[in-house]
């Protein structure tokens, strides 16, 4: 049966280090040979509350995180209090001996519990700088985790040699401790050989920001809201470097009008956000899709309704986004399950949104935004830049008079923009004809009206055909035959796979139909695949089984089993497992 | 001039004020001798608005009080275009009133133009928030009328930190020169131009605004660039309204402050072959 991943946990009150310390183990295994998967929880406070970090480490790419703990470092007594049921058969928990009292009747059983002096041995602020440096120090001594390696990260991670200095000191000293306290252990199961390829730690938000980046976004804006905001301080972080310009705007709806209006003038533009940020761009997406001004803007889910969870997950938005704004217009909803799909798909989103002239979605939350994984360079060297129906000052000059929104099978107008010969026109969020023009500014349309506004809805739509040809809507993962269907989309991909791996691993056979495009919806593309399922399983964060819904709108199809989970925290594989057994039984 | 027009004829009532900034803006552009290829102009909506229907440069007529933010957006992506912004007063003091803010703050090189008919004209006489105290509207109906303090764009747009301010008519045979003024400013600048809506709004007529206009330039030694002397002028507004170009000042803009744009335009960057090898290596 499947066996998860060596599993580290990092706890504490917020300041102390605890992400960074997470983090720094995952790096220095990634350049060692080993693979992980980093997800950090905490809640919406900035002092104080608990921090925790997991690190999942194994000797294959490691695809979703698990709860079930072989270490857990407790720098604080929350840390410990709740995670005593997380521990695993086996498992050892170090804790900060003068912060934290163990409750030993909560111990499971075949626990080794390791008291160590680790904040108390530090003084005031030094103890929130440092405090994951002795940690980590105590965390090699019991673990067998070759300290030489964090040393190493540790080494290029800091700016100022004295800091370094103090912090290398201190992980060494608090290893030398705890090696005279308890006796070498050694139960960190994995071996550390640089194996010569290249992998980097990144997460869904650093994924989407270089996908960006790649496909030559040139224009950004937003207003911070989490999860969604760190794709904005990326592309912040490389503004000058990479020729873009980030702005911060003063709220959602001015962010996604610069957006469209960046967009008109010919910039690939992209803004990020949750939900409630999301809620308040709606306006501003019809428009983009009346006027055909390509952007892409990223709805980082969180739990909800309204403020809601921020800084936990959810699946709740896809009924919101793939409706959002008044009257009926095609959109593109992308919803990458993993960071490999974040960075290739944000490029191929921003070459169909330009193809198209159609505003896309990409819909994420915050366990693929936030969790880190150590992955290979993305091979990115076959990614071409499409920009579509963007046409130049030569072919204006051939093409008089030009029409912006000529009528075009396909829905596609050639598009000029802002300091282009021969190129003028009005681009309005108007009901309007093929110049542009609509009925109460100019007595001549409003004589056309019916028909002026009826072929303007048929050609937004007549996009839809060329845009499902375009996408890849479905991604089938498992075997083509199987006993059961898991359907599912976003984030949950990962823990899905560990699931169906393992359970195809016993002779079961399942697989996993994975929904990667959600508007426009791959109705048949889905449909061929469930028609010819025996049994099939829906797996969604969220209440009301969203995607469910939309797969019986399009297909008359109804899931047979449905495992929904909206408790703000995301699927593990153990669960899948789980509830993959219940329905096979 | 002609090529600033085209076949369609506006749809504006007879009498209105708009014809008029219409005819200004149309002078303004030619005196200056601007490119209409180099030129965008950003509408919101509103009867005011539609003058994106009317001028042939290019043109994007937004959402409504949208307008700046989409004029942002433009700048940015294009920093050597003209970019031109313009509305009405429910618009730009309505919806748009937190953009206004702060743009202004921003000191964008935009020209903002503002038909103030102190009424919401397209949708049909509501009161606006430029609306004097006490104006019966369909929304403010008699005995009291209007009861909110009425914003005064000028003294607003000083506060902001817009560094170009004036203000004129619809009938004021100035307006051109202003606006060739504004647009040939660095900066964010702003005209409140007085604009009679002579269907929805008979107490602010055009003989009402004749009344009470008189041009800052007749004040002794007045110098726009006095920021406090600026203020105390732009604070009037009654029996005495003040025109013509109250501040201007130089302060940077915040295109210049981008050294991204020093070295291109955003638009006509190459976005072929970009290579991402170096933000992998920080990750590694
Ligand atoms: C979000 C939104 N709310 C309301 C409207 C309706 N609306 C259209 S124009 C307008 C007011 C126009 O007034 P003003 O900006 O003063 O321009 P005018 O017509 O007087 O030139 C309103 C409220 C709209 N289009 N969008
Ligand atoms: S309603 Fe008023 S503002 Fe609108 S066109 Fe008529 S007169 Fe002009």
């Amino acid at each position: 049966m499947w066996r998860k991943p060596f599993t580290v946990m990092f706890g504490g009150q917020a300041g102390y280090g605890i992400m960074s310390a997470g983090a720094l183990v995952a790096k220095a295994g990634a350049r060692n040979g080993l693979w992980a998967f980093v997800v950090n929880e905490y809640p919406s406070l900035i002092k104080g509350g608990l921090n925790t970090c997991i690190v999942s480490f194994d000797a294959n790419p490691v695809k979703a995180y698990e709860e079930r703990l072989d270490f857990l470092c407790a720098l604080s007594q929350e840390a410990l209090d709740q995670n005593y049921n997380k521990l695993d058969r086996g498992a050892a928990v170090l804790y900060d001996s003068d912060a934290v009292k163990p409750d030993r009747d909560k111990v499971p059983q075949a626990v080794t519990l390791y008291p160590v002096k680790l904040i108390g041995s530090l003084s005031g602020e030094t103890a929130k700088v440092m405090a994951n440096s002795a940690m980590l120090g105590a965390f090699c001594a019991l673990s067998g985790f070759p300290i030489e390696k964090i040393a190493d990260i540790m080494k290029t991670g800091f700016i100022k040699a004295k800091v370094l200095q103090q912090n290398l000191t201190l992980l060494y000293q608090t290893f030398d401790q705890t090696r005279s306290l308890f006796a070498e252990e050694k139960t960190f199961p994995l071996s550390f050989q640089a194996d010569g390829n290249r992998k980097m730690l990144l997460n869904g938000n650093d994924a989407i920001a270089m996908g960006a980046i790649k496909a030559g976004v040139k224009f950004a804006a937003g207003y911070p809201m989490t999860p969604g905001s760190s794709v904005l301080t990326y592309l912040a972080d490389h503004a000058v470097e990479y020729g873009l310009v980030f702005k911060q705007a003063e709220d959602e709806i001015a962010a996604v009008n610069m957006l469209i209006g960046a967009g008109f003038a010919g910039v690939r533009a992209l803004g990020s956000t949750s939900g409630g940020g999301f809620a308040l761009m709606t306006e501003a997406l019809g428009f983009a899709a009346q006027a055909e001004v390509p952007l892409v803007i990223v709805n980082a889910q969180r739990g909800g309704p309204s403020t809601g969870l921020p800084t936990r997950t959810a699946q709740a938005d896809l009924n919101f986004v793939v409706h959002a704004s008044q009257g009926e217009f095609p959109r593109i909803v992308m919803a990458p399950g993993d960071v490999e799909e974040c960075f290739f798909e944000t490029f191929q989103l921003f070459n169909l949104v330009e193809k198209f002239q159609v505003p896309g979605i990409i819909l994420t939350d915050k366990y693929l935004a936030d969790s880190s994984i150590v992955h290979p360079y993305f091979e990115d060297g076959d990614l071409r830049v499409d920009r579509g129906a963007l046409v130049d000052e030569s072919w204006l000059n051939d093409n008089q008079p030009y029409l912006r929104y000529r009528a075009a099978e396909d829905g596609v107008s050639p598009r000029a923009i802002p300091g282009q010969m021969k190129g003028r026109h009005i681009a309005t969020s108007y009901t309007h004809g093929e110049d542009g023009f609509y009925s109460s500014g100019n007595r001549e349309y409003a004589a056309q009206e019916p028909e002026i506004t009826a072929a303007g809805l048929d050609k937004l739509f007549a996009k839809v055909p060329g845009i499902l040809q375009e996408i890849q809507g479905v991604k089938l993962h498992g075997p083509q035959a199987a006993e059961l269907t898991i359907i599912g989309w976003g984030s949950s991909k990962g823990a899905i796979l560990e699931a169906i791996t393992a359970v195809n691993q016993t002779g079961r056979t399942v697989n996993f139909l994975q929904v990667l495009y959600l508007s426009p919806f791959p109705a048949e593309a889905v449909q061929a695949v469930l028609q010819g399922s025996k049994r099939t399983l829906l797996i969604e964060g969220n209440k009301t089984g969203q995607l469910g819904a939309m797969i019986r709108t399009y297909t008359g199809l109804s899931m047979e089993e449905v495992y929904l989970k909206y408790d703000s925290r995301p699927f593990t594989p153990a669960l899948i497992i789980e509830k993959i057994k219940e329905v096979l039984l | 001039m002609e090529d600033l027009k085209n076949s369609y004829v506006p749809t504006w009532c007879i009498g209105c004020g708009n014809y008029g900034i219409w005819n200004a803006w149309k002078k303004a552009f030619m005196s200056l001798n601007l490119d209409p290829e180099q030129t965008a102009l950003v509408t919101g909506i509103g009867c005011s608005s539609k003058i994106a229907q009317y001028l042939n440069t290019y043109r994007i007529e937004t959402l409504h009080g949208r307008s700046l933010p989409v004029a942002t957006g433009v700048k940015l992506a294009n920093h050597q275009l003209t970019v031109i912004a313009e509305g009405g007063d429910g618009d730009g003091m309505g919806l748009g009133i937190g953009h206004f803010i702060h743009t202004a703050r921003r000191n964008l090189d935009i020209t903002y133009l503002i038909h103030n008919n102190q009424i919401y004209g397209l949708t049909k006489g509501q009161s606006s928030p430029t609306s004097d105290l006490g104006i019966v509207t369909k929304f403010t109906p008699p005995p009291r009328g209007n009861v909110e303090q009425p914003i005064n764009i000028v003294q607003t747009a000083l506060q902001a930190g817009a560094s170009f301010v004036a203000r004129s008519t619809a009938a004021d045979p100035k307006l051109a020169e202003i606006i060739a003024q504004a647009i040939k400013h660095k900066g964010f600048s702003v005209i409140d131009i007085l604009q009679p809506c002579v269907s929805f709004n008979h107490v602010n007529t055009y003989k009402w605004y004749q009344e009470r206009v008189y041009a800052v330039s007749e004040l002794s030694d007045y110098d726009p660039t006095d920021y406090t002397k600026a203020t105390a002028v732009a604070a009037q507004w009654g029996d005495k309204i003040p025109t013509g170009v109250i501040y201007a000042a130089e302060r940077m803009t915040y295109e210049s402050s981008l050294p991204q744009l020093a070295v291109q335009t955003l638009s006509i960057q190459s976005i072929e072959a970009i290579i991402v090898t170096p933000l992998m290596d920080e990750l590694a």
